[in-house]
Parts: C-alpha cells; sequence; structure tokens
C-alpha cells in the first residue's frame, strides 16, 4: 500500500519510515512541509495518510479539511499520529473527518497493528 | 443546587452588572487593555463587548489618559474626553450627567477601566472612593485569573507536544532495537534499553498526570 506520512520532525520521519517499510511493507512517501500533502495525495493517490498536527505552512486539521473537502482525495483514510493529544484536539480531528488518531510517543513495533485496527472497518490492512 | 460552570465572560458580566446596580448606574463597562494597547470592552451591562475602533490609552489626554497614567478616579462629563468611547456611549450621554472612570490597578500598573455612569453632576462619588476602587481591585482579580486562564489554555497543549515529540524519537529508537529489528542485541544491552524505555514510559505518564491536573476548565 502507498502511505503518505506528514511529519517535519527528522527523527520521527526516519522510525516512521523504517517501521512502515519494513513491518507494514509499505512504499512510504514523506513530507514535512504540510502545503506539500494535498497535492502529493492529488498526484499518488495514497492508501493511506499518516498525519501529524504541528507542521509548517499549513496544520494538519487544515489539510484534513482541505482533502476532505476535494472528491478525489475525500475517500482517501487519513489517521493523526501527533504529539497534540488534548482531548479537545483529538476532537476537533475526529470532526474533520479522520478515522482515527494515534498519540505520539508511540511504540513503533505496536504500529502496524494499531494502524491496522484503526482500519479495519474498511476492511484493508497493511503489513500483509 | 445545580453545580454550573460559569465563563470567566460570564463571572465578569455578572460583576459588572452587580456594580451597575449596586450604584445605581444605566452603564458599567470594564475596559481592559490589550497586548496592542487597544482598550476592549471586556465586560458589560449595557452595550456589546468588543473592539471598540480608534480606543486607545493615550496618557497625555482624555479622562481615560489620566485615570491610567496617575492611577486616579476621574469624573467626566463625556463630551469631550473619552474618545471613540463618546461615540458607544452617545445614548446615556446627558448634559446635566456624569461617568465615573476608576483604574483597574494591577500589581503593577492599571490594567484597565471600570466605567459608571451616568449620575447627576451634583452627585458626590468622589468621597466613596474606597468602594470604588475595591470595585476595580475586584475586576483586576478577575482579569488576572481570565488572562491567566487563557495563558494556560496555550501552554498546556503547547507543553504536551514539546515533550512528547523528542520522547517519540527516544523511545521509537529503543522500541525497534528491543524489538529485534536490527538483530538480537545481548542481554546487558537489552537490560539498559529496557531501562531506558522504562523511564520514557515514566516520563509519558508524568506528562499524562499533568495535563490531567493543570488542564484548565
Amino acid at each position: 500500500m502507498k502511505v503518505l506520512v506528514a511529519e517535519d520532525d527528522p527523527d520521527i520521519q526516519v522510525i516512521l519510515k523504517m517501521v512502515l517499510t519494513r513491518l507494514g511493507k509499505c512504499d512510504v512517501s514523506i513530507t514535512f512541509q504540510g502545503d506539500q500533502v494535498f497535492p502529493m495525495a492529488k498526484a499518488n493517490h495514497p492508501g493511506l495518510i499518516l498525519l501529524d498536527v504541528m507542521l509548517p505552512e499549513m496544520s494538519g486539521f487544515e489539510i484534513c479539511k482541505a482533502l476532505k473537502a476535494d472528491p478525489e482525495t475525500q475517500s482517501i483514510p487519513i489517521i493523526f499520529l501527533t504529539a497534540r493529544s488534548m482531548p479537545a484536539e483529538i476532537h476537533e480531528a475526529m470532526t474533520l473527518g479522520a478515522l482515527g488518531y494515534l498519540a505520539k510517543p508511540f511504540d513503533p513495533m505496536a504500529l502496524v497493528g494499531q494502524i491496522n485496527q484503526i482500519l479495519a472497518p474498511l476492511k484493508i490492512s497493511i503489513g500483509a | 443546587m445545580e453545580n454550573q460552570q460559569l465563563s470567566f465572560e460570564q463571572i465578569l458580566n455578572a460583576t459588572v452588572r452587580m456594580l451597575r446596580t449596586t450604584w445605581k448606574a444605566k452603564l458599567c463597562l470594564f475596559l481592559q487593555q490589550d497586548d496592542q494597547g487597544d482598550l476592549c470592552v471586556r465586560a458589560c451591562d449595557g452595550i456589546s463587548t468588543g473592539k471598540i475602533a480608534g480606543l486607545r490609552v493615550d496618557p497625555s489626554q482624555g479622562g481615560i489618559g489620566q485615570c491610567f497614567a496617575k492611577n486616579k478616579i476621574v469624573e467626566t462629563d463625556a463630551t469631550t474626553s473619552l474618545g471613540a468611547l463618546s461615540a458607544v456611549i452617545k445614548p446615556y450621554i446627558r448634559k446635566d450627567q456624569k461617568f465615573v472612570l476608576v483604574p483597574v490597578f494591577g500589581e503593577t500598573r492599571v490594567l484597565g477601566i471600570l466605567f459608571f455612569g451616568p449620575f447627576p453632576k451634583k452627585e458626590k462619588i468622589l468621597p466613596r472612593e474606597a468602594e470604588l476602587r475595591s470595585a476595580g481591585a475586584l475586576c483586576a482579580v478577575l482579569s488576572a485569573h481570565w488572562r491567566l486562564y487563557q495563558w494556560m489554555s496555550n501552554f498546556v497543549p503547547q507543553l504536551n507536544h514539546e515533550l512528547r515529540t523528542p520522547l517519540t524519537a527516544v523511545q521509537g529508537s529503543i522500541g525497534m532495537v528491543l524489538g529485534g529489528m536490527f538483530g538480537q542485541v545481548g542481554n546487558d544491552v537489552k537490560e539498559m534499553l529496557e531501562m531506558a524505555q522504562k523511564g520514557c514510559e515514566r516520563t509519558v505518564r508524568a506528562i499524562e498526570e499533568y495535563i490531567n491536573t493543570q488542564n484548565p476548565k
């Protein structure tokens, strides 16, 4: 599965790339810039987007809103993976149409399982 | 009795309503200076809250300036000395009446103004300075709490984010090594990494406990 990751921390980028590639068997594209997510999603049609909230140029919430408003990208499942984990922030993400919310820090060895749990209602998974 | 939690806005509005009633005034406003130096109607009983265009504190000018610069209670007929505020309170202005401006003094400076009126010009208001100052002090306390609340509302999520982000890299790297992604590690190394991982987990729990207790509601 093609996965688009929006994450601005270079160390976390390395961890996510490694986990999603090796354990999730995913084809991973990463961007650190918020305003790049929407064009990348339109160009590459990923099967899943992992989205941080605090990103340069455009916040994860703004990106989620834009993706859900466009017919071409609105069906792409979005999972927030972020350190912004206050109840109000989780609520906002879910209201905007995200499929799930994972709080940092995460256990890299459990991440694929957690993502699959969120993707289960859509009958899709990674790592197979 | 229902345990209803009031917002600071509601508390401040209730306070100015109480002051207006106590002083038998038609209008009571709490004007607060924001970080840009503009005056906002923070609470009121009579007109709507918000920014009044062009209303700034000029220490050298008018009743508002005097009140701010000298921490002095000022009486005014409101026809010339209130700048942009005069237009907003126009329906309340009468020739034979006056308004009172009470400085809302914080720890070191005047934070805003409590604005009462109108009163008949002959009514002696200034002899009741202690009462007026107490009313100003009440607004100062409420205002300080409000600012603290706003600061905490931004600070707590920011702190949560700033602590969790570096921990993600630390815990993630340790987790991958312990999970065997780079092959097996010796028992001594494993023991050390497990200790580091427990430390990370303890820190995350501490952050969560802090967030749960400090998040202002």
